[in-house]
């Protein structure tokens, strides 16, 4: 037994070692780039939605939003509700916000969006718009008749539906708002911002005391943002919140990304899709490669059993070398994904409709790859080898 | 020459291959090729024998037979008292590792493997001790006289080197028999001759038994039996070897 296997190594590190080394090269040449391609096409993947879910933390709804209760248009009592909230451990912002729907109109372009109001410095904890204004300024307390504008709205800032926009409004120019409850006013714009994220994009801002003077009551909030220290475990902070005996609507982003998502739904589809395309091709061409390297061994093989070395050990010895490929090339993989392609990445994101994106390895998705690809090569190594100790020796040997 | 025969070791009458009745058929669709047609005769301990016949008369086929590497259609092959096709697959090849030997008419060596390396294989495989199998696979090749290329690749090595090894990893697990199918088919005169005495040497001073294939006619000075076939069957022509004792089990 122990003589077998060490005559299949044996044999396999001969093969490997003294064969030809341009296929030896080749062939993990080539592996490593089958796993590359297959990690990097689902990280890529993974960073499209981890980034979409980074937008709608750190551009929309922050870790985890308040609603009104059931039944309610408005939460009340926010100061009392903001102290509660602050009293969690692990809370590092909370923003409470109106939402309401507008028309829009400058000079003959008119449109409808909607306006969050917000209380800047309190929005300053939670979002992260204020960083990417790209004209103007951001908001402060005390602007009552000024307004700030996503990237989509003002027209001229190169969005996505310019064609929906107001056609071109400079920073300090008007535009007339008609708010859903019918109130009309006019805001000089302050600031154009751009978070990379087209939902984002599409809001505009004014103060909370301008709100409430449009709205005509205070102390009052349509919406609470809270962000947390870390992402992903908002359910034990929910689990403190309904403690303190919070009745409104409490809801994870995870929610409010559903919806993002069904943008996205399609795409999650088309990643899984490509994801296992991929594998099947990738290990179709692994199988492809170790076959006819196996295949083109099929004399030796005969010669072997001919001067009566055991099947076994014959295969064996290619499947010892089938996992030397993959191995390798599996390691060489990881080596240019973590140490060329992420740090790249990080360097470079690259910019998508949804807002910069890298790359997110997950251990899991590489783990599945790995194992993949092994077995590929398990089965590249076993097949062909064991179809060259069923023909008959005479054949192996002489056969064509 | 008889004496070279009783200076044999073991008993120098002892039958080594009973061969009775053997026939192949190949059969390509419609057509049955009859290769091989009721063949029985007996291989000495201590024989050197050559199998001669025109091209296609199956010469090739009756030491496949004979060395395990095909299946007869009908027939037995004897050795010490059992039938050897009777084996099964993993039984036979076992008996090729441990007592045949063989050279092929293409030298047949591994290429990724040195000299060395290529004749101590069958060795390895037995499982003898690592340093046994360097030392004997050693002494195989000083025998053949290959001392000085341990260590080359095939490549590295001309026809009638790369012969010599096939001829000392068929020698290095101490074989009944070594089958030989035109071993020197490929190789200029001076380096087959040099393998014919090999052959020659190796049967007389360690009693190896040797079944060689071969066309040429000169080559029947060197061994002690020659057995004649035609058109699958034996043949009995020209009666006698060099050797003088030829015997064709044909009645
Ligand atoms: N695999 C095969 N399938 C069909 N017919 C075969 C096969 N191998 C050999 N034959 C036939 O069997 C007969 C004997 O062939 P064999 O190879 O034994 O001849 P040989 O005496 O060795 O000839 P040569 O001197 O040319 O090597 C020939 O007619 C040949 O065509
Ligand atoms: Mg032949």
């Amino acid at each position: 037994m122990l003589t077998d296997l060490n005559l299949s190594l044996f044999l396999a590190y001969k093969s490997i070692t003294k064969g030809n080394k341009g296929t030896l090269v080749l062939t993990i040449f080539i592996m490593s780039l089958i796993f590359v391609n297959l990690v990097f096409t689902a990280s890529i993947f993974l960073g499209l939605g981890n980034t979409v879910n980074n937008q709608v933390i750190n551009t929309l709804y922050g870790n985890i939003a308040l609603e009104p209760k059931k039944d309610e248009k408005y939460i009340s009592d926010i100061r009392s509700l903001e102290q509660k909230i602050n009293s969690v451990p692990g809370v590092t912002g909370i923003s409470s916000q109106y939402v309401i729907g507008a028309a829009f109109s400058y000079k003959d372009k008119s449109g409808a969006w909607a306006i969050r109001s917000i209380n800047p410095d309190d929005e300053k904890t939670v979002t992260i718009i204020h960083n990417f204004m790209i004209d103007g300024e951001y908001l402060s307390k005390l602007d009552t008749d000024e307004i700030i504008l996503g990237k989509e709205i003002p027209g001229g800032y190169g969005g996505d539906l310019e064609h929906l926009s107001l056609g071109g409004v400079k920073i300090g120019e008007s535009v007339d708002v008609l708010f859903n409850n019918g109130v009309k006013r006019s805001y000089r714009v302050k600031g154009v911002f751009d978070v990379n994220f087209q939902q984002s994009n599409n809001l505009a801002y004014i103060s909370q005391n301008e709100m409430e003077s449009v709205l005509g009551f205070n102390d009052t909030a349509s919406l609470i943002l809270i962000k947390t220290a870390e992402t992903g475990n908002e359910e034990i902070y929910i689990k403190k919140l309904l403690e303190l005996g919070i009745k409104e609507e409490i809801k994870p982003w995870t929610v409010y990304a559903a919806m993002v998502k069904n943008i996205t739904k399609s795409f999650d589809m088309i990643a899984l899709l490509i994801a296992v395309i991929g594998l099947f091709v990738a290990s179709v061409t692994i199988f492809i490669i170790i076959y006819v390297n196996t295949i083109s061994k099929r004399r030796q093989i005969g010669i072997l059993r001919a001067i009566g070395i055991k099947e076994n050990i014959i295969i064996h010895s290619y499947i010892v070398q089938a996992m030397f490929y993959a191995i390798s090339g599996t390691i060489i993989g990881l080596f240019i994904m973590f140490l060329i392609l992420k740090p790249w990445f990080i360097e470079h994101p690259l910019k998508f409709p949804i807002g910069y994106v890298s790359l997110l390895i997950v251990p899991e998705k590489v783990s599945i790859n790995t194992i993949s690809l092994i077995a590929a090569a398990l089965a590249a190594g076993l097949i062909p080898s064991w179809m060259a100790v069923r023909e008959t020796i005479l054949e192996a040997i002489w056969g064509d | 020459m008889a004496d070279d025969l009783t200076s044999n070791i073991g008993n120098e009458n002892e039958i080594l291959l009973g061969i009775r009745n053997l026939t192949r058929i190949y059969t390509m669709g419609e057509v049955r090729v009859r290769a091989l047609n009721n063949v029985t005769f007996n291989i000495k301990r201590g024989e050197f024998a050559a199998i001669m016949g025109k091209s296609g008369s199956g010469k090739s086929t009756l030491l496949h037979q004979l060395g395990l590497l095909d299946t007869p259609t009908s027939g037995e092959i004897n050795i010490g008292g059992i039938d050897i096709l009777k084996l099964s697959e993993s039984e036979k090849a076992k008996f090729r590792l441990e007592r045949f030997g063989y050279v092929f008419q293409e030298y047949a060596l591994l290429p990724e493997l040195t000299a060395l390396e290529n004749v101590f294989l069958p060795a390895m495989a037995r499982g003898r001790k690592k340093e046994d199998y360097l030392k004997t696979g050693t002494k195989t090749l000083e025998q053949v006289g290959l001392g000085a290329r341990l260590h080359h690749r095939p490549r590295e090595m001309s026809g009638g080197e790369q012969q010599r090894v096939a001829i000392a990893r068929a020698l290095i697990n101490d074989p009944d028999i070594l089958f030989a199918d035109e071993p020197t088919a490929n190789l200029d005169s001076a380096s087959s001759r040099q393998i014919l005495q090999l052959f020659q040497k190796l049967n007389r001073e360690i009693g190896l038994t040797v079944l060689m294939v071969t066309h040429e006619p000169e080559d029947r000075k060197y061994v002690s039996r020659v057995i004649w076939l035609k058109d699958g069957e034996l043949a009995e022509k020209e009666g006698i070897s060099e050797a003088g004792n030829l015997q064709i089990a044909k009645d």
